[in-house]
């Protein structure tokens, strides 16, 4: 098969052969290590003069792919913007690896960080002592339900409704603390937007807390 | 400045790949690592946010000795030469506990001191609590002390059964490599638990037998598979020896008598014995392959006093059906600690030298040859008699790395007055702890973020571990601390000190390496390049070892040995103290909890001890849910907070040995041991459980002595 004008081998999904070449292609509801979900659309490519999403696109049906046509480029840059609208105010924290991709995704597009107000869809749940979920960055991609369900095999994280009520749940619209979470945080791991973000790592302080002598 | 440094987790022996994320030089969050073929991108609680405890305020900085009574700041000179001195006195009175929490370099340069310059094999570490009875058991009737199969047949078998353990709290990432066989492939699951553990809700048979009946219920299942003519003849007979001797002594009794003296239904161990010897085949299983079941267990068969026989029963099963020596089949005993597998590995057993060479000869030729001196070929002691040998004086001096056995002990109060008998005690450790504190030498050592080495896991999978942050104050990695202590004591009794001149932990692992059959191929080189090798790994061209005994038993043939069920424990309940108390592990602590109540999260997730009790026997009592209660034993007492739960049989309470608020199990457990493992017995003994009284308000309303003051 060839990838803009590349000769390759048809390998997997057409997504694991274009990052193979070291093509630069967004895929925000995939981990390398999870299955595809195709939620999020934002790794669509032209494949015979089809657009599809790549990362569930068997390859070896596919001749020619073109991940730099100007269709393929304007609908990404159309999705990425619909996404971008579903995230709220930009949190400040750090941490969590694989945060930070949509906005390489929107910068690597040309596009221009929109500032949106807060979207109403703003629930905070702090139950956890590892972990926090701020409902107003979430772009609803479903990696942390992957991470939960396929990788974990918990099934602690759902998304519950649909179109514009969807939104991520622990257990039955439980807090984190109150579901089947083991708090594993590859749910944490697996979040592009630090909807889900660690709390900041610390040991105890108080020295009588080691020794377990507080009430 | 940000760095990632590739690691491996610290806690559990599952052995998950880590990245460490610093922020100058600070830990500022732990990935997962996809590329590691242990974890595959997962880890749990304590992996992903534990490891704060390495930066904790309460760690050891400088070494510390005993001047008038209290521990003292001390220069690394001083320390060194102080020991130096006092364990030359104590040759021939000394014992030594390894650490399993401490590297294969560290283990190994530890045994090497004890044996060369202390001249003895009393050398022992944590496996003696935890699966020397599964190691005897292997030994005996197979010829190696190891998990048969790797986490991938778990994935691969048609069938696991799971004794005695329970993942879903110890080994997080292995429970979800089940779940996922059962969800995506279809896999059997039996469990046999004397309480009801979370995979059991998944369980195609749940057996729930009463405490210590463990040799009757598996005599009972070998029966099943006998009547039934499940068993593997033709392994039988290839593979095997003992098997007419070993039938006749299950014969002695029918399934329904072993049935009832374990407290389970008939039926359901004969479900369970047709599923573990031809279970049928999983989703995908290639038609040519022959369905496979996987023998999981864990500390539920091994700390009791008949432990031993215990591993035997199981692995006369193993034998009977023929499920081992392929992929999806064998048996695993799950290892409790990051490296507790390496820790025996590298020599830190009183019975062998690395690589479980014995003291004979021809093996001990090439350690003598390559360390220039003779090395002692009498057993040394275990590591519980040398605990309980300190009353007859036969053990005077103790050099302790990484353990403390003030949490692990059982009976703990009586283990503490043994210890405060020793006329020296060397701790060599991250923090100050209970044994620490009794010590006459601390030294501080450098935790796993802060040097290189190998643990070795529960799949014999030998994984490197590379420094992320600084040293933490003047604190030491293990190996060169005991390397600089026998450098100076080395000339003194004859060795040459050149012995010990290691420049870094990878000359260290070079002469394990050399040493050991099973290592010989492996370098750190390949270790980075390639990632984890599983041994044995005898050439450097050979990949690793995926699962054992494909063609023969190290032994020659697989050994039955009969064994028959015994008194169930040494201790059981009476009118005093009328009921069973079972211990073990929870999710959120690791182990006695000198690491995790050290993490503010894992301490805010559980802060006391609970105790888990059956609704009949807490209405009897009058305790709800939440109630602080007392339990005690012959031995002692201690406080924990009541959870009524179905999920224990009537008459029994669990309480896990986690150290929290000053209040642990180990109070309470009985110092009896099995022959010839040495193992206490944990898992049962006999307690009386009331409801805490409030302490009267008038008798504290004094003001606190602390305030009185001048």
């Amino acid at each position: 098969m060839k990838v803009d004008g590349h000769e390759t081998e048809a390998a997997g999904t057409l997504l694991d052969v274009i990052l193979a070449l070291g093509i630069d292609l967004p895929h925000l509801c995939k981990d390398d290590n999870l299955p595809p979900i195709g939620a999020c659309r934002t790794c669509l490519v032209e494949a015979d003069g089809r657009i599809v999403a790549a990362c569930h696109t068997p390859a070896a049906a596919v001749q020619e792919v073109q991940t730099r046509s100007v269709r393929a480029i304007e609908l990404r840059q159309a999705v990425l913007r619909l996404t971008a609208r579903m995230h709220g105010r930009e949190p400040d924290v750090s941490g969590g690896p694989r945060s930070g991709e949509l906005w390489a995704a929107y910068a690597a597009h040309g596009l221009e960080r929109p500032s949106y107000p807060s979207r109403p869809r703003s629930a905070v749940d702090l139950s956890s002592p590892f972990f926090e979920f701020h409902e107003e960055p979430c772009i609803l991609c479903g990696r942390c339900v992957v991470a939960c369900q396929q990788l974990q095999h918990i099934g602690a994280i759902g998304i519950a409704g649909t179109a514009t009520s969807a939104r991520v749940t622990a257990g039955a619209a439980v807090a984190f603390a109150e579901s089947a979470c083991t708090a594993c945080g590859s749910c944490v791991a697996a979040c592009p937007t630090h909807a889900l973000r660690p709390k900041p790592l610390r040991a105890t302080h108080r020295p009588g807390d080691a020794r377990g002598e507080e009430g | 400045m940000e760095k990632k440094v590739r690691s491996t987790c610290p806690f559990c022996g599952v052995g998950c790949g880590i990245v460490l994320h610093t922020r100058d030089n600070r830990i500022t969050w732990v990935d997962d690592d996809p590329a590691n073929p242990s974890s595959r991108g997962m880890l749990c609680v304590k992996g992903r946010f534990g490891v704060p405890f390495v930066e904790h305020p309460d760690r050891l900085t400088t070494p510390l000795i005993r001047r008038e009574g209290r521990l003292q700041p001390a220069t690394w000179d001083e320390a060194l030469n102080h020991v130096a001195e006092q364990l030359l006195r104590f040759r021939g009175a000394f014992g030594s506990f390894a650490s399993a929490k401490a590297t294969n370099e560290d283990a190994f340069v530890q045994q090497k001191f004890v044996r060369l310059v202390m001249g003895t094999n009393n050398i022992d570490h944590c496996t003696r609590l935890c699966h020397s009875p599964s190691v005897e058991a292997m030994l005996e009737q197979l010829g190696s002390g190891a998990t048969s199969n790797s986490y991938t047949d778990y994935e691969d078998a048609s069938c696991l059964v799971l004794v005695g353990c329970d993942p879903g709290s110890n080994h997080p990432v292995i429970a979800s490599r089940m779940r996922s066989a059962l969800d995506n492939r279809g896999t059997r699951l039996v469990i046999v638990n004397p309480r009801r553990i979370d995979l059991a809700e998944r369980a195609d048979v749940f057996l729930q037998p009463l405490p210590g009946t463990d040799v009757a219920l598996f005599n009972g299942l070998a029966r099943c598979i006998l009547d039934e003519g499940l068993e593997d003849r033709e392994f039988i007979q290839q593979r095997t020896e003992g098997f007419a001797a070993w039938r006749a002594a299950v014969e002695e009794h029918t399934v329904e008598e072993y049935a009832g003296a374990a407290g389970v239904d008939p039926e359901a161990l004969r479900q369970a014995a047709r599923l573990y010897a031809r279970p049928p085949a999983r989703r995908g299983l290639p038609a040519s392959e022959r369905p496979g079941s996987c023998l999981v267990w864990g500390m539920g068969i091994t700390q009791h006093s008949h432990g031993t026989d215990n591993a035997r029963s199981l692995i006369n099963l193993a034998l009977l059906a023929g499920q081992l020596g392929r992929p999806g089949c064998g048996i695993s005993p799950l290892r409790g600690q990051n490296n507790v597998q390496g820790c025996g590995d590298a020599g830190c057993i009183p019975d062998s030298l690395p690589g479980y060479q014995p003291y004979t000869d021809d093996a001990a030729a090439l350690f003598e040859e390559t360390w220039g001196a003779g090395i002692p070929r009498k057993p040394g002691m275990k590591a519980t008699d040398m605990v309980e040998r300190i009353a007859s004086g036969e053990i005077r001096a103790m050099y302790i790395v990484g353990e403390n056995p003030l949490l692990s002990e059982p009976n703990l109060a009586h283990a503490a007055s043994l210890f405060r008998q020793l006329e020296f005690l060397v701790v060599q450790d991250l923090f100050l702890h209970e044994t620490a504190e009794l010590a006459h030498v601390v030294l501080p050592a450098c935790s796993f973020a802060e040097k290189d080495g190998t643990f070795t896991n529960s799949e014999r999978r030998v994984q490197r571990i590379r420094p992320a942050i600084p040293r933490i104050g003047q604190s030491r990695p293990d190996w060169e601390i005991i390397a600089d202590l026998a450098r100076r004591m080395a000339p003194r009794v004859g060795i040459d000190p050149r012995q010990f001149a290691y420049g870094s932990a990878e000359e260290v692992f070079a002469e394990l390496a050399r040493l050991t059959p099973q290592l010989r191929g492996m370098s750190y080189e390949r270790l980075d390049r390639e990632g984890g090798i599983q041994w044995p790994c005898p050439t450097p061209d050979h990949p690793g070892t995926r699962f054992l005994y494909a063609d023969r038993f190290p032994r020659g043939l697989g050994k039955f040995v009969p064994v028959r069920q015994s008194r169930a424990a040494a201790e059981l309940p009476d009118n005093e103290f009328p009921l069973v108390l079972n211990t073990g592990r929870v999710l959120y602590h690791w182990h006695g909890g000198t690491i995790t109540r050290r993490v503010a999260a894992l301490v805010e997730q559980m802060h006391e001890v609970p105790l888990a009790i059956h609704p009949r026997d807490a209405a009897e009592l009058g305790i709800a849910e939440g109630d602080a209660v007392v339990v005690r034993s012959r031995r002692g007492r201690m406080t924990a907070s009541a959870v009524v739960t179905d999920a224990v049989r009537p008459g029994s309470v669990f309480v896990p040995f986690v150290k929290l608020q000053e209040s642990a199990a180990n109070f309470l457990t009985n110092n009896v041991y099995d022959e010839p493992s040495r193992i206490p017995e944990y898992k049962v003994c006999a307690v009386r459980v009331e409801k805490k009284r409030p302490r009267p308000r008038e008798v504290t309303g004094a003001t606190p002595t602390a305030w009185r003051g001048t």
